[in-house]
């Protein structure tokens, strides 16, 4: 009879195998799956098609992919292994898609497309985000199955591509086919872990709205020596917009762009939990953000205000001219509580009071225009519980819980629409640079990964630690 | 004596005459489109080539042919854009004119031009003819020199020295006309400076400025971290270097455009500065933009504003990745910023009050850099004989009130000529403030370079009847 241990066993020789894990993962990189470029939507079908189906079939799942109803919205794979529909089943979730490559800005490894290795660093587009953390959970799946023979419980698995152009659609999707998504209980990875050194769990996200802020003054540039002084300058009024929204030091200005106050349980919760993003992640700016909040609790209990664009002028060949227009693309991330469905028209009165009747709250630009909501599982639920014992069992150390991560994923599909409760364990860190070119994973802690997730799937299916909704 | 008058006035008509023709004809056009047509960009370092070839191919042999000496000089910085200095001395008697123009123009922005117009072609559409250039400077240049021609044509002769420079580096801060003109003073020993640049006051009032506003450009750099990084992870931990530049920004200006920092804000204006301005009017034009009542500087007339009072403006301003902007917190931004500043405003001041600025506000995480040479802010006393002889001259050709501004409210590279050569400067400027210079779009109207080209005609040909001032005051 094979043990939990030997399960694990099996999974860390695959990774360790260099025809194992790493080669799996460079397959998967080297498609460019970038779902906010409309053109690489056969990219996206090909991922699922080529690269997921054949490893859940060969494991003895059903697959299906539907076409997103979101037109040009990019595929989703469901894996359906049904052993007992007596036992329970467990829905699993990864992405294939990623942001854009920006290879032109790559600094390390081999570009974003070329999976490469740099000491405990492996560097490559969607390997944090999402590719590694996913290939994972099938590579414990594997294990599991090859340990036991069966699972032990009904597992479905999702893979989307479009969750870095906010899943649109994915909702509608899920609602339409809700039979073949239900489950009992939602396990998945994605994001960064709090600290480097020991795994947590996430309960919920921020949700995240973009909008842009736009002078539009005029149709062309004028010369400043004629005109200066006689025409407003749209950047100086876009500055000086901005500067009422948020202060210097990133508080936002604005109440209701505001989360409600946090409330007890969420402080004790984050009570203690400390950001440890490694040796090269950015440095933590104290005075930043909300005064008086924790740093756990400025990203997992408040909202925050960004400009992630700025533009006014031609700023790679500046010239001496009243710029005719300024953008800039804004975004909030935000807490649940938070009245993000009146948040345009919160804005607009704010921008009047302020004497901003110039600045446009518009739409934000195609690829960067998706709409996360937030959720979150309470962080008593029953499955919550049981996932935290199932970790224990492999680190002898209950995880810390976060009530819910810094960035936003699809978590409405689950709280809303299938109504199950969600576990998240996040199997990157915070230095990653996701989203960012020099996107990585370290090999150690996707490592570490690799036996907490088997574990977890070991005990599912274990008489004496199975759950049991 | 009433013979010669006859004569003389008759011999002014005919130049007159002769420049109709010459516009009428078409040919000011076919001169102008030939030099559109070189691209001349000197922002662009690989245009370089183009810049010679201007000087060589078109002006030279242009100014050869009306009896000139030329030379091109290489910029006394290495690599920088040449200079043409062209000389025509009749007699060491005769009075002196240094005239002036610049062959280079701002980038084309091919793709940002109105459908149907491309800057490297002139294109007419009614009064309007496109084309990069056209206001800044190879119009006003073609006008200064065929009216010259034209003089010659009638007269025989000009009746007066010439010594024209062309440079090449006008759009890029003209780097090294300082030093060119510093180090070769001999060759620019003149009475009086009258050269083309700008726009009029009105596109129908013929204008004189003796001066210019200063330019200053910086940058505005803050670094926050290497690279970007999630938003979603890192959002409210990490300072924002777009909301900060956008707050530090905010301290220099208020929202309407007024300058908050002391030792940026302009003298107060003289009682004849201010008079001269009072009589000025900006605005208008068809294609001009609507002005701003509410914006710059309280309690100033827009007049006063644009020629006696200094202006910051941001030029650019970028963080991120404003084409495809990702949800990351940017590491850093820039901000181009820029000044107008009068006489009496001390450059030198910019950045040091901006500095203590700043820092005084706690940005002390913003990195300032200067940009290029300074160029200096100058002006003429509106009564100098000089100018007093130009306007008349320009008021008898025209038959209308000459507008005379002590200074152009945009930026010419004036100090080398009022300060290093120390001559006295009038500028007869032949394009209008709606011109789109330095923007997509530019263009020049037809009407004004035709009232330029006898305006300019009538001014040449004054200047060689020998009642200018040096003569009767030497």
């Amino acid at each position: 009879m094979t043990t939990r241990a030997e399960a694990i066993a099996t999974a860390l020789s695959w990774f360790d195998d260099d025809d194992g894990y790493f080669a799996t993962l460079a397959d998967r990189v080297s498609v460019p799956t970038e779902s906010q470029e409309p053109s690489q939507l056969p990219e996206l079908y090909r991922y699922l098609n080529d690269f997921i189906r054949p490893d859940f079939e060969a494991m003895g799942y059903a697959v299906t992919v539907y076409d997103n109803p979101f037109d040009g919205g990019g595929p989703v794979l469901l894996a359906t292994r049904i052993e007992d529909p007596a036992l329970p089943t467990i829905l699993g979730y990864g992405h294939g898609d990623t942001v854009r490559g920006q290879a032109d800005r790559w600094t390390k490894g081999e570009g974003p497309w070329k999976l490469s290795r740099d000491g405990d660093r492996v560097y490559g587009r969607g390997t944090a985000d999402n590719k590694a953390q996913h290939t994972t959970h099938m590579g414990a799946i594997k294990a599991v199955l090859e340990a036991r023979g069966r699972l032990g419980f009904n597992s479905k698995f999702m893979v989307e591509t479009g969750e870095e152009n906010g899943s649109k659609g994915l909702k509608e999707l899920v609602a339409a086919h809700k039979a073949d998504f239900m489950a009992d209980a939602y396990f998945a990875s994605d994001g960064p872990r709090v600290s480097l050194d020991k795994p947590n769990l996430t309960l919920g996200n921020r949700g995240c709205i973009n909008f842009d802020l736009v002078v539009n003054a005029r149709d062309g540039g004028h010369h400043s020596g004629n005109w200066g002084g006689l025409l407003s300058n749209p950047g100086v009024q876009l500055a000086h917009a901005i500067a009422t929204i948020v202060d210097n030091r990133g508080r936002i200005l604005v109440d209701a762009l505001k989360p409600p106050a946090i409330s007890n349980s969420v402080r004790e919760a984050l009570n203690g939990i400390k950001r440890d993003g490694g040796a090269d992640a950015p440095v933590i700016d104290e005075t930043w953000g909300e005064p008086g909040l924790t740093s756990a609790e400025k990203v997992y209990a408040w909202n925050s205000f960004e400009v992630l664009a700025f533009v006014t002028g031609n700023p790679s060949n500046p010239v001496n001219a009243i710029p005719p227009r300024a953008r800039a693309n804004c975004q909030l991330r935000f807490v649940v509580g938070t009245d993000y469905e009146n948040l345009r028209a919160n804005l607009r009165k704010h921008l009047d009071a302020q004497g901003f009747e110039m600045v446009e709250i518009a739409d934000p630009p195609p690829g960067n225009d998706a709409i996360f909501l937030a959720a979150r599982t309470p962080p008593d639920h029953p499955w919550a519980e049981w996932v935290k014992g199932a970790v224990k069992r492999t680190t002898g150390a209950i995880p810390d819980v976060m009530p819910n991560s810094g960035g936003s994923i699809c978590n409405d599909v689950f709280q809303d629409v299938l109504q199950i409760p969600f576990v998240w364990m996040p199997l990157s860190y915070t230095g990653c640079s996701q989203h960012a070119p020099d996107e990585h994973i370290l090999w150690s802690i996707t490592r570490e990964g690799m036996e907490l997730v088997t574990g977890v799937y070991w005990d599912l299916g274990e008489e004496g630690t199975a759950w049991r909704p | 004596m009433s013979n010669e008058q006859a004569s003389s006035s008759d011999g002014k008509r005919k130049a007159l005459d002769g420049i109709d023709e010459y516009f009428d004809s078409g040919a000011f056009k076919a001169e102008l489109a030939r030099r559109v047509a070189f691209r001349t960009e000197s922002p662009e370092p690989d245009k370089r080539p183009e810049l010679y070839r201007y000087l060589r191919d078109e002006m030279t042999p242009y100014l050869d042919d009306m009896g000139f000496t030329c030379e091109i000089y290489e910029n006394p910085i290495e690599g920088l854009m040449p200079f043409l200095v062209a000389k025509r001395i009749e007699d060491e008697a005769l009075p002196t004119v240094m005239t002036y123009g610049h062959g280079d123009v701002v980038r084309g922005y091919d793709d940002q031009w109105r459908e149907g117009l491309t800057p490297w072609e002139i294109t007419v559409e009614g009064d309007r003819w496109y084309g990069r250039g056209t206001a800044d400077n190879k119009a006003q240049h073609t006008i200064n020199l065929a009216a010259m021609k034209q003089v010659l044509e009638a007269r025989g002769k000009l009746g007066f020295n010439v010594i024209a420079l062309i440079e090449t580096g006008e759009e890029s801060g003209s780097p090294g006309l300082k030093e060119f003109c510093k180090q070769n003073k001999d060759l620019f020993k003149a009475d009086v400076f009258i050269a083309s640049d700008g726009p009029r006051m009105q596109p129908d009032v013929p204008t004189v400025f003796m001066g210019s506003r200063g330019v200053f450009n910086f940058t505005m750099t803050l670094e926050c971290r290497d690279g970007g990084h999630h938003s979603g992870n890192w959002g409210g931990l990490l300072t924002n270097p777009g909301v900060r530049m956008a707050h530090a920004l905010a301290t220099i200006t208020d929202a309407k455009g007024k300058i908050l920092i002391e030792e940026w804000r302009p003298d107060p204006m003289s009682n004849s500065v201010r008079k001269a301005i009072s009589k000025l009017k900006v605005g208008g034009g068809e294609g001009s933009p609507e002005i701003d009542p509410e914006w710059g500087e309280p309690g100033l007339t827009p007049e006063e504003k644009v020629y006696g009072s200094n202006t910051f403006e941001i030029r650019a301003f970028e963080c991120g990745n404003p084409r495809n902007p990702v949800n990351a917190i940017p590491p850093r931004a820039v901000a181009y910023g820029h000044i107008r500043y009068v006489v009496g405003t001390d450059p030198h001041n910019f950045l040091p009050a901006l500095r203590k600025h700043l820092d005084a506000q706690g940005y002390q995480d913003i990195q300032l850099e200067p940009e290029r040479d300074y160029m200096y802010a100058t002006r003429l006393d509106p009564d100098h004989p000089w100018a007093k002889w130009a306007i008349s001259s320009i008021g008898e050709t025209s038959g209308q009130e000459v507008a005379v501004l002590p200074n152009l409210g945009g930026t010419l590279p004036n100090d080398c000529f009022a300060e290093v050569l120390g001559l006295p400067t009038i500028w007869v400027p032949h394009s209008y403030a709606g011109c789109s210079q330095h923007a997509p779009n530019e263009h020049v109207l037809a009407p004004v370079c035709h009232s330029a080209l006898r305006i300019m005609t009538g001014l040449w040909w004054d200047l060689g009847e020998g009642d200018t001032p040096t003569k009767t005051a030497a």
